[in-house]
């Protein structure tokens, strides 16, 4: 666990430089293979941009409206870079939402975006698992085994590692320079890849000691996940067609 | 058709495979994560602490059981802990009657007590300064970064943490809110 490195006067922030990181080399990754997947490196940027753009303004203007009272004594508040004055659920969702219009606008087919975006998601899952490593988040139950780590007061399962080796897998497997990419249908890699990463966070969340947890001792993320691997496995489905190779 | 129905069964089998992982790794009732464990991190009970304050009464974290409690720690040469310290302050006053107590722990085994002393005179601040004089606070609360702040709700239990600062009043507000709604609950 590094939640902070000194560099000289500097304290940086571990997890948020691997979390920038990350998005650096999983645009840098997608760019070089985005032809592949017919769209242009400046379109790809262009759509980040927005994306970014309007999820920061979303999710602060969605804070603003949850908790108008707090900002009454303080108005420059509205602009304050503090991170904890976001809402980041809501967004995710104007940026999904704004995206879509923008890639709409663009006339970008969806699949072959998403498609395109995969391999940045892909490292960007590795960073933010690192990230977790490193602040110590997402931490696994207490386990005493020869690989645990201890965190927090117990030896736990270092559900971080897990995941960031389980992120490996995927990236290895779904490389894009693969040939079998190369023979994917529009939309089947981003699905792959999103199979894939939910199959893994429902297997590896029952190693944590963190979960938000439902009635009867239910795992939300689990649920969520689950839900999620069936949507994928029914969308890689409609892409199988229906009449095989004689 | 024969990949597809193929596709179909393997699905089926993953996901009931999945559902039964589920069930299988659900949380027992009284093993809550963190489960009364002191670590400084969100969810755990925070580490206990008795210091002596800048006008030299001892004051004991787990004696404000009940209360929501702010813990910062920080210096009088770190410049985001001095720009922050007043809206500390807005906030202490503002809640203080409903149940808030700030503790400013001032890591004084990396500071001058002359000079925090001085400092909290300058801005009058009326929350106690404690003196972390050999740095012992700071390790329990594994201290990376100042200023850090610590949201302890009314049983002890961290809710938030703030690494670096200045935190913004709204920000303070809303955390306080949370935490008084808890001591309300």
């Amino acid at each position: 666990m590094m939640p902070i490195m000194q560099i000289g006067p500097i304290a940086v922030p571990v997890p948020a430089f691997l979390i920038i990181l990350g998005i650096w080399l999983g645009l840098a990754l997608s760019e070089r293979h985005i032809s592949r997947f017919g769209l242009s490196s400046d379109l790809l940027f262009n759509l980040v941009l927005v994306s970014f753009v309007s999820g920061v303004i979303g999710a602060r203007l969605a804070y603003l409206l949850r908790y108008p009272q707090a900002f009454t004594g303080s108005l420059r508040d509205i602009f304050s870079r503090n991170l904890g004055l976001f809402d980041p659920f809501v967004g995710g969702v104007v940026s999904l939402v704004v995206s879509a219009i923008y890639a709409q606008r663009k006339r970008l087919a969806l699949r072959s975006t998403l498609d395109a975006i995969t391999p940045a998601l892909a490292v960007f899952a590795i960073a933010l698992n690192l990230s977790h490593l490193a602040s110590g988040d997402a931490y696994g139950v207490p386990a005493n085994l020869p690989w645990s780590i201890t965190l927090w007061g117990a030896q736990r399962h270092p559900t971080q590692i897990y995941q960031t080796i389980a992120a490996l897998l995927i990236l290895g497997y779904l490389w894009p320079g693969r040939k079998l990419v190369a023979n994917f249908k529009p939309g089947e890699y981003f699905l792959r890849f999103a199979t894939l990463t939910v199959a893994s966070s429902l297997f590896l969340e029952g190693f944590r000691g963190d979960s938000s947890l439902l009635p009867g001792g239910f795992r939300l993320a689990q649920i969520l996940a689950w839900l999620s691997l069936a949507f994928c496995l029914y969308a890689i489905g409609r892409l199988i067609p229906d009449t095989g190779p004689k | 058709m024969r990949i597809k129905v193929n596709w179909n069964t393997t699905s089926i089998l993953i996901l009931l495979v999945g559902a039964a992982w589920i069930w299988l790794s659900r949380v027992p009732s009284l093993s809550a994560s963190a489960n009364g464990k002191v670590a400084p991190h969100p969810g755990f009970q925070a580490p206990d602490f008795t210091l002596q304050t800048s006008q030299g009464e001892m004051v004991t974290l787990s004696d404000l059981r009940g209360q929501a409690v702010i813990i910062n720690l920080w210096a009088s040469w770190c410049p985001p802990c001095r720009v922050e310290m007043p809206e500390l302050q807005k906030v202490y006053q503002a809640y203080h009657d409903q149940g808030l107590q700030v503790l400013a722990v001032n890591v004084t085994s990396q500071d001058d007590t002359q000079a925090a002393v001085k400092f909290s005179a300058q801005l009058g601040l009326t929350f106690p300064i404690l003196l972390d004089l050999d740095g012992d606070v700071s390790r329990a609360y594994r201290l990376q970064s100042l200023p850090t702040t610590y949201f302890v709700d009314r049983d002890g239990i961290i809710q938030d943490v703030v690494v670096g600062g200045p935190m913004a009043e709204a920000l303070l507000r809303v955390r306080v809110e949370n935490l008084l709604v808890k001591v309300g609950s």
